[in-house]
């Protein structure tokens, strides 16, 4: 049932086709298709197809933007009619995100943050130059399970190590999983300051904070 | 001082009418679209000037731009840790020196890419200082073992205590600069002679052209202050921070270089600024990585310093390679090449690897080389009768031999002879080993450290440049 248009969906993301996005959003609408089933077997194939070629090395960080733009795109159609059926796409994880105390760098953090939400992540984004009580503080109200520390310099990346440690000081570790990225940040300098993950890139983040949740969910269940 | 001119007809990627029109673009930008600077009192200084502002957004007018570049020095002298003068910036020139600040050193005795020692950074300090073509200092390796908060000012005393050559030098917070400074002057003698003979330029990197960091600001209002010299480096990246073309970020860059000029001369007229001869350059969107060594961006920004007449701080040398291989030795040399050409003067990052999170000893002694050979391949050429020997010609007639007169034994040095490019036969090289250049480079590095002996500060200087390390740890809580 309905497998030309979830190809076509997924083809609109794989295109970074927005236009064809809302269309095929519409299309979903008014042949009655769930749009559940129109975001998990349409739209995000198609975002995760984009992000394995942008690993891969065979797309571009513009292909990427594209697809997360026409995905929202797709969502905006599809948010008012999961509304009236009082449905809800399931949230996969929340995530607070940020860039570390005295650094104003901000476009790696973005696009985490793009790529988590379109993901079905729920993103709370506190901005650039943020104080380790302020991740914490976040993390407390919006009940996260992630909290993302960004980093563009070396002198300002010890600053991770920073709102790891308040973070355990507010008693949230090891609940709250702490990931880690920039430029100058590597694995070991992850591990060294306890955080529980790094990724090179936006596409890594996803795969890592997917990975989380499901080290999250065995946890609760064993 | 090195005669470091830079021969023939100029090689500019831009044409003085290209020039021209970035520089009207970027006066365009501060005009209408305006900067958001972080320190408060950068902008008040904007705003007595007569710049509109609102909160921290200020906007730029021309008169401003135009006041301030006719101020700002055509020409700033470095010197050494003697006082001697090493290098002047002006002109077609080009001296060359390493880069700062790197996460890892790739081992050349081991093969191993690992975190960086205070020994790594003395035994690097003291190769810069050993090798003949590299004119100034850079800090090279974050040394691992010391706490990061203070890594600035340990590296600051390596290489006060390392090497006699000038100084470019980059610190985190103000303090770490202000303090980094006071070493300086205690080793000149004080900040009157450090003033008079600086030999520590600051190097300052502004977050984004048109959205510049508070510590930033403080930097330059500091040294401008002072009349002490800095490099004012913007970074824009095609793309992400700045339109994808080449061109788009040339000017949008050039508008935060503006900002600079016109924040030092209001600050103080004549305050010795260096703008950058990179710029316009990308985020690689395949891989996420900021390349050192991509070819779209080589020149035009040198170019653009030029036509302005500013003393310039350039990027070549480095490598994305992640080791000494063809890669990094090809991307050193063009690199090198280019912005020789170009006369990108103060030119930095010999010995980068990784895009610049990795530093090599060995890949440094190659830069040396290639920068050997690129002065050989640039300098003027001399065509004076005594050069011409046509004495010699006519004397010695048709089949005569030039190998034993006087003019061959005076001069046969001028040549060009390779301290590790192999030139000899086949049958020579495998005698020796038959080395790669890699191998042949860590063996000099080798060579070099065991036979040189850096010039030491007087113990009771050393002494006193410690204690600022020391007074910082304090204050630090260390």
């Amino acid at each position: 049932m309905h497998e030309d248009l979830l190809a076509a969906m997924r083809q609109s993301i794989a295109d970074g086709d927005q236009d064809a996005a809302t269309a095929t959003a519409n299309q979903a609408i008014e042949v009655g298709l769930d749009p559940l089933v129109a975001i998990d077997e349409g739209y995000v194939p198609g975002l995760s197809y984009v992000g394995s070629c942008f690993s891969s090395g065979e797309m571009f960080l513009p292909d990427m933007m594209l697809a997360a733009r026409a995905m929202n795109a797709a969502m905006a159609v599809l948010k008012p009619e999961l509304a009236k059926r009082s449905q809800q796409r399931s949230v996969r994880g929340r995530v607070v995100i940020g860039t570390v105390k005295g650094d104003i760098h901000e476009i790696g953090k973005n696009l985490v943050g793009t790529m988590l939400s379109a993901s079905g992540f729920e993103v709370v984004d506190l901005g650039v130059d943020v104080a380790p009580e302020r991740f914490v503080d976040a993390a407390r109200e919006n009940n996260a399970d992630i909290v993302g520390v960004s980093a563009l310099l070396t002198t300002t990346m010890t600053g991770q190590r920073t709102v790891v440690e308040s973070l355990a000081a507010a008693g949230l570790r090891p609940g709250v999983k702490v990931i880690v990225g920039g430029a100058p940040v590597t694995r070991a300098w992850a591990a060294e300051i306890g955080a529980d993950g790094y990724s090179e890139d936006a596409v890594g983040a996803v795969a890592l904070a997917t990975k989380l949740m499901e080290g999250a969910a065995g946890a609760a269940q064993g | 001082m090195r005669d470091a001119r830079v021969g023939g007809s100029p090689f500019a990627r831009l044409s003085p009418e290209q020039c021209a029109r970035v520089h009207e673009a970027a006066v365009g930008i501060l005009e209408r679209t305006g900067a958001r600077l972080m320190e408060p009192r950068a902008v008040e200084i904007l705003r007595h000037a007569g710049a509109r502002t609102d909160g921290d957004h200020v906007w730029i007018p021309r008169e401003l731009v135009d006041r301030a570049l006719a101020t700002a020095p055509r020409s700033i002298t470095l010197h050494d840790r003697t006082g001697a003068p090493a290098m002047e910036l002006a002109g077609r020139t080009f001296w060359a020196g390493p880069g700062s600040d790197c996460l890892h050193v790739l081992d050349h005795r081991t093969g191993v890419r690992r975190t960086p020692t205070l020994d790594d950074l003395r035994e690097g300090i003291a190769l810069v200082d050993a090798l003949p073509e590299l004119d100034f200092i850079m800090s090279l390796f974050i040394p691992g073992e010391v706490d990061g908060r203070l890594a600035d000012r340990w590296q600051m005393e390596a290489m006060l205590n390392g090497t006699t050559k000038p100084v470019v030098m980059v610190s985190y917070e103000p303090s770490g600069m202000e303090d980094a400074i006071a070493m300086a002057e205690v080793v000149a003698g004080g900040p009157e002679a450090f003033g008079a003979r600086p030999f520590v330029a600051t190097y300052i990197n502004v977050t984004r052209a048109l959205l510049q960091g508070r510590s930033e600001l403080q930097k330059l209002l500091w040294l401008a202050e002072r009349g002490y010299p800095f490099l004012w480096i913007p970074v824009t990246s095609g793309g992400t921070t700045g339109p994808v073309t080449v061109g788009g970020t040339l000017a949008l860059n050039q508008a935060g270089v503006l900002i600079g000029i016109v924040l030092s001369q209001l600050v103080r007229e004549g305050a010795p600024i260096v703008v950058p001869g990179f710029g316009g350059d990308g985020l690689d969107l395949r891989t996420m990585v900021d390349p050192y060594a991509a070819p779209d961006a080589r020149g035009p920004a040198g170019a653009l310093a030029h036509w302005y007449g500013l003393p310039m701080f350039s990027l070549a040398g480095g490598s994305d390679g992640k080791v000494v291989d063809e890669q990094s030795a090809a991307e050193a040399a063009l690199t090198l090449l280019v912005d020789a050409a170009s006369g990108g003067q103060l030119t930095h990052d010999c010995g980068y690897l990784e895009s610049g999170l990795t530093g090599s000893l060995a890949q440094m002694a190659i830069c040396d080389e290639i920068v050997s050979w690129i002065r050989a391949a640039t300098r003027p050429i001399d065509v004076s009768d005594e050069a011409l020997a046509l004495a010699d010609v006519d004397a010695l007639g048709i089949e005569g031999s030039f190998l034993e007169t006087d003019h061959t034994l005076d001069r046969y040095m001028e040549r060009w002879y390779p301290a590790l490019f192999d030139r000899g036969s086949f049958e020579s090289w495998q005698g020796h080993g038959a080395t790669t250049l890699a191998q042949r480079a860590g063996e000099r590095v080798d060579a070099l450290l065991a036979a040189h002996e850096p010039m030491p500060l007087q113990p009771d200087v050393a002494a006193a440049v410690h204690e600022i390390v020391e007074r910082a740890a304090e204050a630090a809580g260390l």
